[in-house]
């Protein structure tokens, strides 16, 4: 992580000067990150994709106000975060198409992915969202906080309560056990 | 210690200091039911997990774009050395271009009360007089237009009076003649009569 970080550190300041390459370089470090993290968040694999090319764009406009380096993945995610809700919200008086709810009485491997893909989806968006940044993207309470500019509480309390309801949801598959 | 939802996912995320994790897991070996939660939270956390990360369908490259690309300045802002002795060649050449020519201190010109009076009823002439000429004359017009309507009703009046008066002298004149025919028969008739004698 620290190499990482060293390495990134690096390349933004070949980017701030100009280098398209050494942007594409850290681009290639962290989009993948960004994509699972929006298409978690927006549920849409287009929308996550051309939200994700806009964080990247946005982020290469911005490098300049980026004050510490050694702060690039909370910051990106801030601009991601800033990204997919004003999609989010610009979606929300449709109806979200939620997936099979019964997927979580069904206890096979190969449905268990799905069964969280439902739970998931049936969390709100800001506690899905700590969900998806502390248990898929592993970062501290702290870190999220700077995120999602709240307070560490705020975090705390929005991620227990999703994880309240997702273990209601999948107690069906835990009761059977996972084949 | 008693049951604690919140210390429970604190320590299944390591958000614990030691003593107090200690405490929480010496709480758990004594409750099953707190044993029972933490091992569904635990199982929760696995089966997030199935959900595997997905790569992105296309990758994302940026081409060298002039639009996007730093200015000069903005290059220079962000390379500190550079930026250093770009600071310390402007001060140098600074220094020695004041060294060279010393400008003369321009003595600042007090502005004469009078003369921007003067300028300033000027140019209130300028505007003001015609608009108050213009404003006098349409005045002035309204006024003589409105007096002319005066001497004219007065006049129709004037007019209708006398052509009354006339109607009436006439008819008064009408009446005389008639008495005085009336008093001359009368005359007469007495005359005949020997009254008056």
């Amino acid at each position: 992580m620290i190499f990482r970080e060293a390495e990134d550190r690096d390349l933004i300041a070949k980017a701030r000067r100009g280098g398209v390459e050494a942007y594409n370089l850290l681009v290639s470090r962290w989009e993948k990150r960004i994509f699972n993290y929006l298409l978690r968040l927006v549920g849409d694999r287009e929308d996550a994709l051309d939200l994700t090319q806009e964080v990247f764009l946005k982020a290469y406009q911005n490098l300049g106000k980026l004050d510490d380096a050694g702060r690039f993945a909370p910051w990106l995610f801030r601009i991601a975060h800033n990204e997919a809700f004003s999609l989010l919200r610009k979606r929300r008086p449709e109806t979200d198409v939620l997936p099979d709810e019964n997927h979580a009485q069904r206890a096979f491997p190969i449905e268990l992915s799905l069964a969280v893909e439902s739970a998931l989806a049936r969390l709100s968006e800001e506690q899905r969202e700590a969900v998806i940044l502390k248990i898929y993207q592993g970062f501290k309470f702290e870190e999220i906080a700077e995120v999602l500019s709240c307070p560490v509480s705020t975090v705390k309390s929005r991620l227990y309560t999703a994880l309240d309801l997702l273990k209601d949801a999948l107690a069906p598959i835990h009761s059977r056990g996972v084949q | 210690m008693s049951c604690s939802p919140d210390a429970i996912k604190d320590l299944l995320f390591g958000a614990l200091e030691a003593a107090e994790a200690s405490r929480v897991k010496e709480h758990m070996q004594q409750c099953a039911g707190c044993r029972e939660e933490f091992d569904r939270l635990q199982f929760t956390q696995t089966a997030l997990h199935a959900l595997r990360d997905e790569e992105p369908p296309r990758r994302i490259a940026f081409v060298s774009d002039r639009v996007f690309e730093p200015r000069w300045w903005q290059r220079l802002w962000h390379s500190g050395p550079q930026l250093g002795f770009a600071s310390a060649a402007l001060l140098a050449a600074a220094i020695t271009i004041h060294a060279f020519v010393r400008p003369a201190p321009e003595v600042a010109a007090v502005p004469d009360p009078a003369a921007i009076e003067a300028r300033i009823m000027a140019e209130v002439s300028r505007r003001i007089e015609p608009a108050v000429r213009a404003a006098v004359a349409e005045a002035e017009a309204r006024q003589k237009e409105k007096a002319d309507e005066i001497l004219a009703a007065a006049r129709r009046e004037f007019q209708a009076q006398r052509e009354a008066d006339r109607l009436m002298l006439s008819t008064l004149a009408e009446e005389f003649t008639l008495l005085q025919k009336r008093y001359n028969v009368l005359q007469l008739a007495s005359a005949d009569l020997g009254v008056l004698r």
